[in-house]
């Protein structure tokens, strides 16, 4: 099992602080998702862990010790805004790229043979990457990435773009190499996705870490709502002191209760009132998570 | 996230010498092979090379047909004027005396009538006649050319003999000690013509290479920078070995087209009646092929880094503009220059790559100026090397609009 983490990672581009102190883990045999809007500085921390971007101080820790260029040889990476050579054979390619990370050739190309194989391109092996499908280029391109046991993988939003099988199939893929205990590091903007994928989290906004932990984890900071549903109109919890109606629609009510004390003054006026159908907490979701630390 | 300024960016791993090297000291020679093999593939570009051998062979052709043509001018006469036929038969020696293409054929016709018919159905060219005063050479037009010439002289040299004879004296005697005699002291000299012609082809050659190859490279770098490749390379392999494979690679191309059309134009020159000049324009040649293999690495460096700086493909028409004008500037001075401007010139780099060779091909240029200008030559591509490079991975990584060369070479932040 090995261990990608970042410790205090920082870059500015001038005054701006793209980057500002970030510090989180990618552990082996997990997919690690990486969120946050446009500009919150996922891509500049990923560049700066592939060393293709410059940091301005912290580091980049490949089992602890600081990342060398000849770990990076091994990662695989997928940077954002990404093509191929449109000119050239997605074969060729493939092993080109694996060739320059001292893959032998005989072994990229019988390599690259089988991911093509397995992505139901093998016939069109030879063709120039511009005449395939955007989403099959974009198998190809997260191929390059998985040639030759990478031992960390560092994708930037490897699934936009791609339809639901495509993913599954991709997905399906990543776990082949975190069953290997390689850490996976991605980046996305479907929450859903991440929630769904991925065993750890890493939120970043405005160049920082604003939640980092496991989906449960994370659901436990979370606020908790309540669910208050009445035999009758529960118009009239906006009146309890100490709970805040989020949102009442006819005898159901989603609430967020100050204390103990409020939720037992909820539950005395509710009886009072009438039928209690139900009290009972609400677990957030991610999408509200995500809501909440990036507000 | 995308950022739209970004400063210079060098990889963090390159600065730090030791174990970076590890596997990757020969990444260079896969690079270098990936622009050959996709250049070699690429139809524009083996399309244009050979439309270029197919005109250098035609026009080689052309030129050796008009050498070796032999143009044959009738002259009618009447068979009674053994004066006229007589002319116009050492008209036909002075001619062949010459060496040149052309001959003169008489045609004897019974009178003047007959010689009119003649020449108005093309049976002769021309019509040779005594006139009232001296003699008369008739066409349908003006009868022109090198026959008039001829037959002049056939005529004159004619006429001066009787009047000598009647002044009883010879030509001999007449014109004792007028004899003009030419001597070649270097027999395989060039002419003036095909010196210029020699030297147009020789900056046109390296216009072309540099150009085209120059531009190669360019846009292979920004193809790779655009499509983000260049991130998954750099971290595969040092940036420094990239640049090496590509201008490698690129100039094995431009070196090796340069051969091919030089070769082939050696084989045209063997081939025509100047090719006495053969030797002389093969040292040029070889010294061409020298300088033009030195300069281009320095033009192919300038060229990567033009390609850096760009974003995208459309960015390279102002990154490579100053390029375009250097090579541009070459090939117009070059080819037009003479005298102690060329000679300046054969010393400038870039510019000696075709002022040098074209002095060699005059015998202008002592043994050793070859060698001192192609050292300065060298020490100018090592320079442009060395700044390239450091311009190369200042650029290369930055995302988002053009870079300037202030920028790519602003020390690492």
């Amino acid at each position: 099992m090995s261990t990608l983490e970042v410790r205090d990672l920082t870059r500015t581009f001038g005054d701006l602080r793209a980057v500002d102190g970030v510090s989180f883990a990618a552990r082996g045999g997990m997919l690690t998702g990486f969120v946050g809007s446009n500009g919150a500085g996922k891509t500049s921390t990923m560049r700066m862990m592939m060393g293709v971007l410059a940091s301005t101080s912290g580091d980049v820790l490949f089992d602890g010790a600081p990342v060398t260029r000849a770990d990076r040889r091994t990662f695989g990476y997928m940077p954002e805004e990404r093509g191929l050579y449109p000119k050239q054979p997605a074969l060729d390619q493939l092993v080109y790229l694996a060739r320059l990370r001292g893959i032998p050739a005989a072994t990229a190309r019988a390599e690259a043979l089988e991911h093509l194989d397995r992505l139901g391109l093998a016939d069109r092996a030879k063709d120039h990457v511009e005449k395939l499908s955007l989403g099959n280029q974009q198998r190809v391109q997260i191929t390059a990435a998985l040639m030759g046991r990478p031992r960390a993988l560092i994708l930037d939003e490897p699934f936009s773009g791609l339809d639901p099988t495509a993913v599954d199939d991709m997905v399906d893929l990543l776990r082949g190499h975190t069953a290997r205990g390689v850490p996976v590091l991605f980046s996305s903007h479907q929450l859903d996705l991440v929630e769904r994928l991925c065993e750890r989290l890493v939120i970043l906004r405005g160049g920082r870490v604003v939640a980092d932990g496991t989906p449960a984890e994370l659901q436990e900071t979370g606020t908790v709502r309540h669910r208050l549903v009445l035999g009758g109109d529960a118009g009239w919890v906006r009146g309890v002191p100490g709970v805040h109606a989020v949102d009442v629609d006819g005898a159901t009510a989603l609430l967020e209760l100050a204390d103990e004390e409020a939720a037992r003054r909820l539950l005395a006026a509710a009886v009072e009132r009438g039928t209690v159908r139900e009290l009972s907490p609400v677990r957030p979701s991610l999408a509200q998570i995500y809501r909440e630390v990036t507000s | 996230m995308t950022t739209s300024t970004q400063q210079p960016t060098r990889l963090a791993a390159d600065s730090s010498p030791g174990r970076q090297d590890e596997g990757t000291r020969g990444a260079w020679r896969l690079v270098m092979q990936r622009e050959i093999v996709t250049r070699a593939m690429n139809r524009a570009f083996v399309v244009g090379l050979v439309v270029s051998l197919v005109v250098i062979v035609a026009l080689a052709a052309f030129f050796a047909w008009q050498a070796n043509r032999v143009d044959t001018t009738t002259v009618a006469v009447s068979s009674d004027d053994t004066a006229a036929v007589a002319a116009v038969t050492s008209a036909d020696e002075l001619a062949a005396d010459e060496g040149g293409n052309d001959e003169i054929d008489v045609l004897e016709v019974a009178d003047a009538d007959a010689a009119r018919r003649a020449l108005a159905a093309g049976d002769a060219d021309a019509w040779l006649h005594p006139g009232d005063d001296g003699w008369v050479l008739a066409g349908q037009g003006e009868p022109g050319g090198s026959v008039e010439r001829f037959v002049a002289t056939a005529v004159e040299q004619q006429v001066v003999a009787a009047n000598a004879e009647a002044a009883g004296t010879s030509v001999t005697e007449l014109s004792a000690g007028a004899e003009l005699t030419t001597e070649a002291l270097e027999p395989d000299a060039v002419g003036e013509q095909a010196l210029f012609f020699a030297t147009l082809a020789l900056s046109f050659l390296f216009f072309a290479g540099a150009i085209t190859s120059g531009n190669m490279i360019a846009s292979s770098v920004v193809e790779e920078k655009q499509s983000r490749l260049v991130e998954i390379i750099a971290t595969a392999i040092p940036l420094r070995q990239l640049l090496a494979g590509k201008i490698l690679g690129s100039s094995v191309i431009a070196v090796g087209q340069n051969l091919l059309f030089a070769g082939i134009g050696l084989v045209a020159v063997s081939a025509s009646p100047v090719s006495m000049a053969l030797p002389a324009l093969s040292t040029s040649l070889i010294w061409f092929v020298v300088f033009f293999t030195v300069g281009f690495l320095a033009l192919a460096a300038l060229y990567a880094v033009a390609g850096a700086l760009a974003s995208r493909a459309e960015d390279l028409q102002y990154t490579a503009t100053p390029m375009t004008f250097l090579v541009m500037g070459v090939y117009f001075v070059t080819f037009s220059a003479s005298g102690a401007f060329l000679t300046v010139l054969s010393y400038v780099p870039i510019a000696s790559v075709v002022a040098m060779p074209a002095r060699v091909l005059a015998r202008d240029a002592a043994w050793w100026e070859p060698v001192v200008s192609l050292v300065l030559l060298a020490g100018f591509a090592a320079a442009a090397l060395l700044v390239s490079e450091r311009a190369f991975r200042g650029s290369l990584l930055q995302t988002g609009g053009r870079v300037s060369w202030r920028q790519a070479l602003r020390p690492q932040n």
